[in-house]
């Protein structure tokens, strides 16, 4: 089975959802959960700590997506430390031009 | 390499994603096939079988569906084919995100063919047909 740890901090105006294992279809729910936990925070900026994420399937982009359309265009999307293939993946998929990629957060 | 073949069954269970690609990722360690495009040839598989277990068995209301995984390895290449008796459901039928909307920002972009597209984009090449009443999605990487 595929598993996925998520953890999330408000501080200020940043939501920062940690994700650490595998992010599919079978475990999808639990990040959308997390994202609908943070929405109504209304944040300026949505950070995934995704240095130790070693799996993201399109079921993962959807929630990216999802957040962004229910945050905004004024919200920021930071996505910290993504593996290589990921960022192939984002750029694949072209949400390459809607992330800002950090290497630690704050920076 | 010497040709070899392999298959094994999964339920039509999201359970049996994380399976699915550990038995392809050690199938494709044996093969040679580097880390990053072992790690495509796993995200390709896992969103056709994603489908063919949240649509193809859904829908056709069969219960207790199999996804029968059989990985080949000949001529250079490494062929996953993934077998489903669901409805039958070309991938290719399906209309993907064009260029002009992949660009888009996220607030004015369609959620939804990110799957397909992944399956199409990270193989170097990928095939349906409809054989014996199954669905037959085929994955190539050249080793």
């Amino acid at each position: 089975m595929s598993t996925l740890s998520v953890k999330t901090d408000i501080s200020n105006n940043a939501a920062i959802i940690t994700l650490e294992g595998n992010l599919d279809s079978s475990t999808a729910p639990q990040f959308h959960e997390a994202v609908q936990k943070v929405i109504p925070q209304n944040p300026q900026e949505l950070v995934l700590d995704v240095e130790k994420l070693d799996f993201m399937a399109s079921a993962g982009l959807r929630v990216i997506i999802f957040a962004k359309q229910k945050l905004g265009s004024t919200a920021k999307l930071i996505l910290v430390k993504p593996q290589d293939q990921l960022i192939e993946t984002l750029k694949m998929t072209g949400l390459l031009f809607s992330v800002t990629l950090v290497d630690h957060y704050p920076e | 390499m010497e040709a070899s073949t392999k298959s094994q069954k999964f339920s039509d269970n999201l359970d049996s994603l994380g399976p699915i690609r550990e038995f392809l990722s050690d199938s494709a360690k044996l093969a040679g096939l580097d880390k990053s495009r072992t790690y495509k040839l796993c995200l390709a598989v896992d969103e056709i079988a994603t489908n063919i277990i949240n649509y193809g068995y859904l829908r056709s209301g069969i219960e207790n569906g199999i996804i029968d995984v059989t990985i080949q390895i000949e001529n250079n290449q490494l062929i996953v084919t993934l077998e489903d008796a669901a409805t039958p459901f070309n991938p290719f039928d399906r209309k993907m995100p064009n260029d002009e909307e992949l660009k888009k920002p996220l607030e004015e972009r369609p959620i939804g063919g990110l799957g397909i597209l992944l399956a199409k984009e990270n193989v170097d090449e990928f095939n349906y047909k409809y054989q014996n009443g199954k669905n037959h999605n085929i994955f190539v990487m050249n080793l």
